[in-house]
């Protein structure tokens, strides 16, 4: 096995690491890199939980070989906000209470984030959403309180308010 | 003792609050059991059988061990022969003489890299001597080919009736079913099949296991009850369990699919055998081939009615195939026979529940261990006799469910009976009245009632002199927001935020005991331990102020924060500052059982939970249409009306409910595990069909609080519930829609073509 | 594993690398197909040849004279979103839009799942209905092939050594045409196609009469295969439910599905029939402009 030196660019910094050529983006962000934020499970693409970004557009980082991802923008969930300063996305999510057991939900934003970004200013029906996000499986929500926060996150990208508190409505 | 001292406020318990540890999930900080790693640690792989049944020739792991970078190879003949299991102890960690199943652990391995460890995989030679099988539990009952030969060695709850292939045999019988059937206007007799559904978590098994100089093990895993896993493991170990440690650091979902012993054995045995802290991480393959989904079934029933559609009688039998060990199959038997008797008044019962071996997959507790096979038996069947007597099937319903002090089917008293309002709130809120909108729509209905799981939950609560407490539990935060509502009942009693509740991580070295989370029992239990602490450290904080202000603590009261008695007023952190310096702290340990409701033991024969605690009643309905000609089936809406005694966080029970009926919805149309020749054909999610976001509707929840008496605030468990219905709903509703009755699960698009074909001909 | 990963950066190194390394060597666009197949041991290249950086191989959608030439790189997510490809198109974005997930669609290239040559990809039906051909460029040049010829059987095409697939060129259909694409699986995403159906529909002037149609089936045979018989049926017949249908049994009967774990070869011919009928009249509806 020879390793080759890889310089790959995640959430908009230069790493530089040595890598097998047949290893893949999943496996270098989690096993090399350590950056945990996304997940591992079928190593197929039917799930989604190792979704991230490539250039701004989804795709399943267990398929696409690290090598191949050199020279592109890589954006995994921990490029997106911190907790001082959420994302929409991540903010909608915990104030709609779609976040559960949590595995699929880097995935899930990252999906929604790309989905989003592809038609700016464009607020989806919930049909549109479960279209976008019917590669990302959750098993715990039922992806209805999914939608709803995907929702809110594209209203509030529109009038850039953050939803921070949670929805309260009758009971 | 503790639903006593306190009423909810309003203040924090009931409130949609957002879930505690909902930040670090969504910046991707949350560390689950996947995520753990050590330095230095090596990796784990397991060889898998790819015969169901064979004798072990011989097992050559010579090639393998010289693989560089192998560390270890083990198999049975490297570790004591310890067997275990919960009802039976029939399972050891490896094959012995035999492999048993298809995907059946022969040797595990722990290299410096996983794909080491794969290659290792390959070069252990096995030679197996395939053996006659038997895969249909209703065959095995034949005893011809015993998967177990030496049964009768084994050790097992004296509780259980085993023979042969059969691993329990559970009754409940009530009153004279002959008689009913002798005098019945009508007797109905119909069978039912489900199939093998993975519980479909989203991240997979993983432990890793590290020895200590002294001998000692920790092992950080996604478990849902750690401290079963202590036991287990200080038994294949052998070891006393003080010196087995379980972490638990985050879990990806469970589902009852993490509730006994994954791979944590095998890292533990190879960490020992190495002297390096090993990691295993199931595969996909693997948790499709050698999980504990839940068990396949038959049900067969038989319900004498009266001309007005009121139940005389029934009798009923459900084979509950366990696979290659008992499991939790014969609890599974056991529970399935009180959803059986299902919300009803059933005149007579003689109902049987058997727990079969046969050569597949060792099966456990998804959600709802029994419940949506048995209740897809007997609400279709309900839905049968409606038809057959002209019966709106929402009025056959009604005149047969149970009130407020009827007997349970243990002979138990009911008390917080809602299944009326359910009912009619559920076919409300989905249109009853017109049934049939369309030609090929239609809609259904189904109702159950099921247990808050008992078992008792211990708790630390300790005050900080920054006015916030800590809550040290045992139990693990699925991801339900269980932990999140026992904070919020903690906080409303203590007159707190959420926001000043600190949860400790779950260690069984330092952690109370808690029975697990498992049987929608968390909130509840850990909810009620709560509050036991909380009316503890309530008079601990009384009695530090009357100290004080040198007086009595008639009339104080704990409000805002602070202990008021009349115009004096101190907060709660400043009396912890104060206990600190001179009384060791403020702490108090909260304990939880809930003493099961008197039953007649007379009813029931060998029955592993003869009477159901706190149970919750429920009703789902659903409006969907078919495509006759390629069967697809397309849910418009689906209602679900819970009881759920108090609402602690709406919005996580809404949570509870839609992801319960998504899985629900999966195992209606398109789950099943599938064997040919006892080999799993679909071990993949390719094949494997889970819902996605485009095969769940939106669901509307109705959230019906008919008081407990022993739920913090009145509660009741939530969890499982939601899961039990969807199969029964479905079926309902395709039959109202296209004339077709299905009776196996799951009711694919194909299957319904064949039975819409064959009703034309 | 292992093998090495090459990063050619124009069509003529990487043809070179593919001459000098033979069969040992496997190209790889968005590696949605062969980075599988490599997992579960159906592949073992020693060497792989990374072409989704050429400089030279298009991942663009041109409209031309008479239709529109693709290039292989071009993903599906740019397919479905591509504003020319409403109306008289409209099988193309709909067949794009079901092959897996957005992620998937996101970086898999029609290119790859050409020569993947799976009996059960959805976008080759789609892209047979419009009689579409292949630009395929070797060493010594480039030659045309139509896309019916090029796939044989389930993982093989005419692709010779040293060869790479490079545009797929289609014409615009007649005027009063359509095409319609549908898909059948347990599922309502995320699916391997039970069966697909793939139709392209032209009505005389009169808009009541067939002229000519295309009607390609996936996933009930080794290859996707086109219903001449029920083709060649339809001409100067009315487009009703009665020409359809007979039509769709002429289809179903054409097919040679299997049975597997997704469905049984009955319920696949059965499909075949219900979808050719269903597709055919989607785009009756659609040239009325219903």
């Amino acid at each position: 096995m020879s390793r080759k030196l890889l310089e790959l660019t995640i959430n908009g910094e230069k790493h530089q690491l040595l890598a097998e050529p047949h290893w893949t983006l999943l496996q270098v962000l989690r096993g090399q890199i350590g950056m945990m934020g996304t997940k591992e499970n079928c190593l197929e693409a039917e799930c989604g939980v190792c979704t991230v970004l490539l250039d701004g557009h989804a795709v399943n980082s267990c398929l696409l070989l690290a090598g191949q991802a050199e020279g592109h923008e890589i954006t995994t969930i921990e490029g997106l906000g911190q907790p001082e300063n959420l994302d929409p996305l991540q903010a909608a999510f915990i104030a709609c209470g779609a976040v559960q057991c949590g595995y699929c939900i880097p995935g899930m934003i990252l999906t929604a984030k790309s989905y989003l970004d592809e038609n700016p200013g464009y607020v989806p029906s919930r049909q549109e959403i479960r279209e976008a996000i019917a590669g990302t499986l959750c098993r715990c929500t039922g992806y209805s309180k999914i939608v709803d926060a995907i929702s809110q996150a594209a209203q509030d990208r529109l009038t850039g308010n953050t939803l921070t508190e949670s929805k309260e409505t009758a009971a | 003792m503790n639903a006593e001292a306190f009423r909810a406020t309003g203040r924090v318990a009931g409130k949609r609050l957002p879930r505690m540890d909902g930040v670090g999930k969504v910046v991707g900080k949350h560390v689950y059991a996947a995520d753990f790693t050590l330095p230095g640690m090596l990796y784990g792989r397991i060889l898998r059988s790819k015969k169901p049944h064979a004798r072990i020739v011989k097992i050559d792991a010579s090639r393998a061990k010289a693989i560089p970078g192998v560390r270890a190879v083990i198999t049975a003949a490297d570790i004591p022969a310890v067997r275990y299991g919960q009802a039976v102890r029939d399972a050891p960690v490896f094959a012995l003489d035999r492999v048993l199943f298809y995907g059946h652990a022969i040797a595990a391995v722990a290299a410096t890299t996983l794909e080491i460890a794969e290659q290792a995989l390959a070069a252990i030679d096995v030679e197996l001597e395939e053996l006659p099988a038997v895969y249909d539990p209703e065959e095995a009952l034949a005893n011809a080919v015993l998967v177990h030969p030496d049964w009768q060695d084994l050790k097992a709850l004296p509780i259980l009736v085993r023979d042969g292939n059969m691993a329990a045999c559970a009754k409940i019988k009530s009153g004279d079913v002959d008689a009913a059937f002798a005098k019945a206007y009508r007797v109905y007799e119909h069978s039912f099949k489900t199939a093998i559904q993975h519980p479909g978590y989203t991240e997979p098994r993983a432990s890793v296991a590290d020895w200590d100089a002294n001998g000692n093990v920790t092992v950080w895993t996604n478990t849902q009850l750690p401290f079963d896993t202590q036991n287990t493991l200080a038994e294949i170990l052998d070891l006393p369990s003080a010196r087995v440690r379980v972490i638990v650091p985050g879990i990806g979902g469970g589902f009852g699919g993490k509730l006994r012993i994954g791979v944590e054995h095998y890292a533990a045995l190879l960490a020992r055998k190495t002297a390096r802290p090993v990691r295993v991480l199931s595969t996909s393959e693997e948790e499709l081939t050698a999980a504990t989904p839940r068990q396949s079934a038959v049900v067969h029933l038989k319900t004498a009615v009266d001309r007005e559609g009121k139940l005389l009688g029934r009798q009923g039998r459900i084979i509950v195939d366990c696979g290659a060990f008992a499991g939790s199959g014969p609890g599974t038997a056991a529970v399935s026979l009180q959803v059986l008797a299902g919300p009803y008044r059933n005149g007579s019962l003689a109902l049987e529940g058997v727990a079969v071996y046969t050569n597949k997959v060792p099966a456990g507790s998804f959600r709802a261990p029994a419940g949506p096979m048995a209740n897809f038996a007997v609400e279709s069947q309900m839905d049968i006799i409606a038809d057959d007597l002209g019966i709106d099937p929402l009025e056959l319903r009604l005149r047969n469910i149970v009130h407020e002090g009827d007997l349970g089917p243990s002979g138990e008293v009911l008390k917080a009976v809602s299944i009326e309002e359910c009912l009619r709130k559920a076919a409300e809120a989905i249109g009853w009245h017109d049934r049939k909108p369309a030609p090929g729509r239609g809609k259904g209905i189904a109702c159950s009632w099921w247990m808050t799981t008992g078992g008792s939950s211990g708790v630390y609560v300790k005050i900080n002199p920054d006015g916030t407490a800590t809550l040290v539990s045992g139990a693990v935060e699925l991801g339900t927001g269980a932990i999140t509502g026992a904070s919020q009942v903690l906080a409303d009693a203590l007159s707190l935020d959420l926001s000043d509740i600190n949860v400790a991580g779950v260690d069984t070295q330092t952690s109370p005991f808690d029975y697990g989370a498992q049987g929608s029992r968390t909130a509840f239990s850990v909810g009620n331990a709560c509050l036991a602490a909380a009316a503890d450290l309530r008079q601990q904080l009384f009695d530090l102020a009357a100290q004080q202000w040198n007086i009595g603590t008639e009339g104080m009261e704990l409000r805002d924060k602070q202990v008021i008695a009349g115009n004096k007023a101190i907060t709660i952190a400043e009396l912890a500052r104060i206990s600190r310096l001179s009384g060791g702290g403020l702490i108090a340990h909260g304990t939880a059982i809930s003493p099961p409701p008197a039953y007649d033991p007379g009813k029931l024969e060998n029955h592993l939970l003869p009477v159901w605690n706190t149970p919750s009643f429920h009703a789902q309905a659903v409006d969907l249409s078919v495509d006759s000609e390629t069967g697809t089936v397309s849910i418009n809406r689906y209602v679900v009306a819970q009881d759920v005694g108090f609402a602690i966080n709406p919005t996580y029970i809404e949570g509870q409910i839609e992801g319960g009926v998504s899985q629900g919805i999966g195992q209606a149309l398109s789950e099943e595990i599938v064997y040919q020749d006892g080999r799993v054909m679909n071990a993949n999610l390719t094949d494997y069909k889970m819902p996605t976001a485009l095969d769940v509707p939106e669901i509307t929840c109705i959230l019906v609080q008919c008081a407990s008496a022993a739920g913090p605030f009145g509660a009741k468990g939530v969890g499982e519930p939601p899961c039990i219905h969807p199969p029964a709903a479905i079926a309902n509703a395709i039959a109202s829609a296209t004339g077709a009755r299905l009776y196996s699960l799951p009711m694919t698009a194909e299957k319904i073509v064949k039975e819409l074909r064959t009703a034309r001909e | 594993m292992s093998f090495e990963l090459h990063r050619p950066t124009n069509i003529a190194e990487a043809l070179g690398l593919a001459t000098r390394l033979g069969a040992a060597a496997r190209f790889i666009a968005g590696g949605t197909d062969l980075v599988v197949q490599i997992n579960r041991g159906r592949a073992t290249p020693q060497h792989v040849i990374d072409i989704s950086h050429l400089s030279d191989l298009s991942r663009d959608i041109r409209q031309t004279a008479d239709g529109f030439s693709l290039g292989a790189l071009t993903h599906y997510r740019s397919i479905e979103r591509h504003p020319a490809f409403q109306d008289a198109l409209k099988a193309l974005p709909e067949a794009a839009s079901v092959v897996g997930g957005v992620q998937v669609r996101n970086i898999a290239s029609i290119g790859g799942n050409i020569i993947n040559a799976s009996p059960a990809a959805d976008f080759v039906p789609a892209l047979l209905a419009l009689d579409a051909e292949l630009e395929i460029q070797g060493s010594a040049g480039s030659r045309r092939a139509l896309l019916h010829d090029f796939i044989l059987g389930p993982g093989k095409t005419d692709l010779r050594p040293g060869e790479i697939l490079t545009q797929v060129h289609f014409k615009s259909p007649a005027a009063n045409s359509a095409t319609a694409f549908l898909k059948e699986g347990r599922r309502k995403a995320m699916e391997i196609s039970v069966v697909c159906v793939a139709a392209c529909l032209t009505l005389a002037a009169d808009g009541k009469t067939c002229q000519a149609a295309r009607i390609v089936v996936g996933a009930a045979a080794p290859k996707a295969y086109r219903c001449e018989a029920a083709e060649t049926a339809l001409i100067g017949k009315p487009a009703d439910a009665e020409t359809f249908r007979a039509a769709a049994q002429l289809a179903a009967a054409q097919a040679a599905p299997i049975s597997d774990v997704r469905a049984s070869a009955e319920h696949r011919r059965h499909l075949v029939g219900v979808l050719v009928q269903r597709a055919l009249e989607i785009c009756r509806q659609r040239i009325a402009g219903v």
